[in-house]
């Protein structure tokens, strides 16, 4: 038996048929057709399914999605305004920090919480804030260059303004 | 993916939280952050038939200190907010450590302190220190709530105290006196979303004089099938000096209070040395945290 709700993403209200069972990332996904959220391990372990809800990150593949009725969640095409790349993006390019892009969705969105509670992070508060998302491929250097990178954007776009 | 269905209550007011669960003791399962329930629900481990989402119930969320209770952490509040939280860096700053401890961000910022507490594993993070600060926990049902030491309600492996229709909650841990600190440590296979093979939460308290300790704790996980504390191993050390010796007397004495077991994280032979030196670490450094508190 499905039931109307509302989901607000990425400021955006869908009305989607939903069952009790039903986890976000696969709303998101299926539904919604926002695939830029990946799903990795489905169980929590892999961080690919980050988003963020209420500016917080999470798991959507253990968030259910009646849970998340009435709140604001962020998926990775919710950063760039337009042709313009958020500066997070932006620093992943900069720095070469995407091989084959699976992790890269879930990196940048924690990256983004990271940054929003700690602007100018050490490496250690990097690595301990991106400890929930995994990648195969880049072995993680360039990824917490990036990181770093973005911190001095974002920095800097704030100067600018 | 098909899981068996279940009705989804979602209460936003204690009241209607307690009436719920008054009434659909036995069958309904608590969800607080997920991260391990809903883990078991989809590897069908467990198929509950109504899931109670006590997420947003806002009188269930919260940190708060009294010079007199010391500081209340109800249950719904996030571990990221534990961890994060000026008053809990302030008041019991090995909570706030081992906090950081648990799981991920992403996990922190869904997971709660009662899940871990009640999810029952032995290895848990947040239980040892809250067995070292002798926190109480506050069980609740409708129209009724009792207080038990945290060191009573795990029973058995996985079993915890709470009767049917009860829930966690709130915790509270007494205010640690000036001469007092917990220290935490803990051992795993790597930095983040493991399972530890081994930890360990101290209480030192020292007395008048500085150099003797008025009272000990030593809060053993991952070492039994429940957190629980080396009273033989407390009672030993209570009077004695505090120096070196008796670091390394507290680490052996742990180690032989320790029921390890062979898993597939470690032996129980590693598992018995780490508890030994953990233990001796964790000795010295809440000597120093007094140290530096009382300087």
């Amino acid at each position: 038996m499905r039931t109307l709700i509302t989901l607000n993403i990425n400021d955006e209200d869908y009305e989607v048929p939903v069952a009790t069972g039903d986890f976000l990332v696969d709303v998101i996904r299926d539904t919604v057709g926002l695939t830029g959220t990946k799903k990795g391990c489905n169980i929590g372990d892999c961080g690919a399914c980050t988003v963020l809800v209420d500016g917080k990150p999470v798991l959507s593949c253990l968030t259910l999605v009646l849970s998340v009725v009435g709140k604001k969640i962020k998926t990775i095409e919710g950063l760039a305004k337009g042709p313009k790349l958020d500066p997070v993006q932006q620093a992943f390019i900069d720095k070469g920090a995407i091989q084959c892009g699976y992790c890269t969705p879930g990196m940048i969105l924690s990256t983004t919480a990271l940054l929003d509670r700690i602007p100018d992070p050490t490496e250690h508060q990097i690595k301990h804030g991106l400890a929930g998302n995994l990648c195969r491929c880049t072995g993680y250097a360039k990824i917490i260059d990036a990181v770093g990178h973005a911190a001095e954007l974002k920095r800097k776009e704030g100067a600018d303004v | 993916m098909h899981l068996e269905p279940f009705e989804y209550l979602k209460p936003t007011s204690v009241r209607d939280f307690e009436g719920i669960l008054a009434h659909r003791a036995g069958e309904a399962t608590i969800l607080a952050g997920g991260t391990d329930l809903l883990v078991l629900v989809k590897e069908k481990v467990i198929s509950p038939r109504a899931i109670i989402d006590i997420g947003d119930i806002p009188e269930l969320q919260g940190i708060s200190w009294d010079e007199g209770k010391g500081l209340t952490i109800l249950a719904g509040t996030k571990v990221a907010a534990i961890e994060h939280s000026p008053v809990v860096a302030q008041r019991a700053p090995a909570l706030a450590f081992a906090a950081a401890q648990l799981g991920s961000s992403q996990v922190r910022h869904m997971a709660t302190m009662a899940g871990n507490v009640c999810h029952g594993s032995p290895s848990a993070e947040t239980p040892p220190v809250l067995l070292a600060h002798g926190a109480e926990v506050a069980l609740a049902r409708e129209g009724a709530e009792r207080r038990l030491p945290i060191s009573d309600f795990w029973l058995a492996y996985r079993k915890t105290a709470l009767q049917p229709g009860e829930y966690l909650k709130a915790f509270t841990l007494p205010p640690l006196p000036a001469l007092a600190a917990v220290s935490y440590k803990f051992k795993g296979l790597r930095n983040a979303m493991e399972i530890d093979m081994v930890n360990v939460a101290v209480y030192l308290e020292l007395a008048q004089d500085k150099a003797t300790a008025k009272a000990v704790r030593i809060a053993m996980g991952a070492v039994g099938p429940i957190p629980y504390r080396a009273t033989e191993a407390e009672k030993a050390l209570a009077g004695r000096v505090v120096d070196e010796a008796f670091f390394s007397a507290a680490g052996e004495l742990a180690q032989a209070e320790a029921k390890a077991i062979d898993d597939v994280r470690a032996t129980a032979a590693y598992r018995k040395k780490m508890i030994s030196i953990l233990t001796r670490r964790a000795f010295a450094e809440a000597f120093e945290a007094i140290t530096e508190k009382n300087r």
